[in-house]
């Protein structure tokens, strides 16, 4: 059939970038947000660029890798994307632990942000 | 007091998917305790765990559960009256390690739940991990089974002598102020690794023979017979001593 559709395109390419940035330098992952983001942290709200890079960037780990193990995309009928990923992480020396993440990309001015973003390690039986 | 050990099963939490409910294989022990290993990211703890149920670094990842436990049976002898040896009994230790989770979020009273004695570790090469002691000691006394549970101050690396940044008198002085025992350790080398659970252990055991020791009594008076002694069920007791 051809090419994935607009949406898987735009989706798993800003996924690829989100965790490249997000591995290699976190600060500058204020790019992707804007004012209005919002990013629910293991429950944890924040809202605005600032606050949302303020608190990435804080995360108490020198090293930081990301796998995804899947990734899926879906246009929404507002003409915004939402993009779940599924994947394993591993901060400086810690086990490895699974976590779940979704995000909401939004077209602006002919560039997509990310309006939303919710995080939760894949963590049972922890309370 | 004195302990031996009979046996080092190398058991993980990942046997136990998904339930948390642990089986045991063998129920042959008296006492079951839960220890927790509390302390900034880095500071070993996970390492000082492996040293101690397994006298080895050991890099081994678990990766399908969030938190992990070894195991360790030791016996232990309380002393009887005059100096004389008591009672042997069989202790199945169980000791508790997050697998990072505190630097996504902070951890939560579930995972306080529990575990009847705290090691709580800092590294002696961070002056801020120290200082952070404090910090885990507030967290510990609002979600522990009380206010005051046995705890011992453990500071690790001490087989890092020229890149140290704690001294040994703020450290000794900090758990003074607490009332808790204080040990030098080193993962690396095992020193003190042993010495710090068993000194938590007796802490435990000391504490459960004067619950014992209350129980017999309304016991004997209410003509009841207590059996076989549950270190879990005690502890459920102990907050109320």
């Amino acid at each position: 059939m051809g090419d994935k559709p607009i949406w898987e395109q735009i989706g798993s390419s800003f996924i690829q970038h989100y965790y490249q940035l997000f591995d290699n330098d976190r600060t500058q992952l204020g790019a992707i947000y804007i004012d209005a983001s919002c990013l629910t942290w293991e429950g944890q709200q924040f809202q605005g660029k600032a606050a949302i890079v303020e608190k990435l960037s804080s995360l108490p780990f020198q090293k930081i890798q990301h796998s995804i193990t899947a990734q899926d995309h879906q246009p929404t009928p507002d003409s915004c994307i939402i993009s779940m990923v599924v994947g394993q992480l591993k901060a400086d020396e810690d086990p490895i632990m699974g976590f779940h993440q979704m995000f909401l990309l939004k077209n602006i001015n002919d560039a997509w942000v990310c309006t939303n973003d919710m995080f939760r390690l894949a963590l049972h039986n922890f309370g | 007091m004195k302990i031996e050990i009979i046996s080092v099963p190398g058991t993980s939490a990942a046997d136990t998917w998904p339930s948390k409910t642990i089986t045991m294989t063998d129920g042959d022990y008296d006492y079951l305790i839960k220890l927790l290993a509390l302390g900034d990211s880095g500071v070993g703890k996970t390492t000082f765990l492996y040293r101690y149920t397994d006298n080895k670094f050991n890099p081994k990842f678990i990766t399908t559960v969030g938190i992990d436990f070894r195991e360790k049976r030791v016996v232990y002898n309380t002393q009887g009256p005059n100096g004389s040896s008591g009672k042997a009994f069989k202790v199945h230790l169980q000791l508790w390690d997050t697998a990072g989770q505190e630097r996504f979020r902070s951890l939560t009273t579930a995972f306080f739940r529990d575990a009847m004695g705290f090691l709580l570790m800092f590294d002696l090469t961070s002056q801020q991990s120290f200082l952070n002691v404090r910090n885990w000691m507030s967290q510990l006394q609002a979600n522990a089974y009380c206010e005051n549970p046995d705890i011992v101050l453990i500071g690790n690396k001490a087989d890092l002598p020229d890149q140290r940044e704690v001294n040994e008198r703020q450290a000794r002085d900090l758990a003074d102020k607490y009332g808790i025992p204080y040990f030098e350790t080193s993962a690396a080398t095992g020193q003190n690794v042993e010495k710090a659970v068993e000194t938590l252990l007796d802490l435990i055991m000391k504490r459960m023979e004067q619950c014992v020791e209350k129980t017999q009594v309304s016991d004997t008076v209410n003509g009841g017979n207590s059996g076989k002694l549950d270190g879990e069920k005690r502890a459920e007791k102990k907050c109320a001593c």
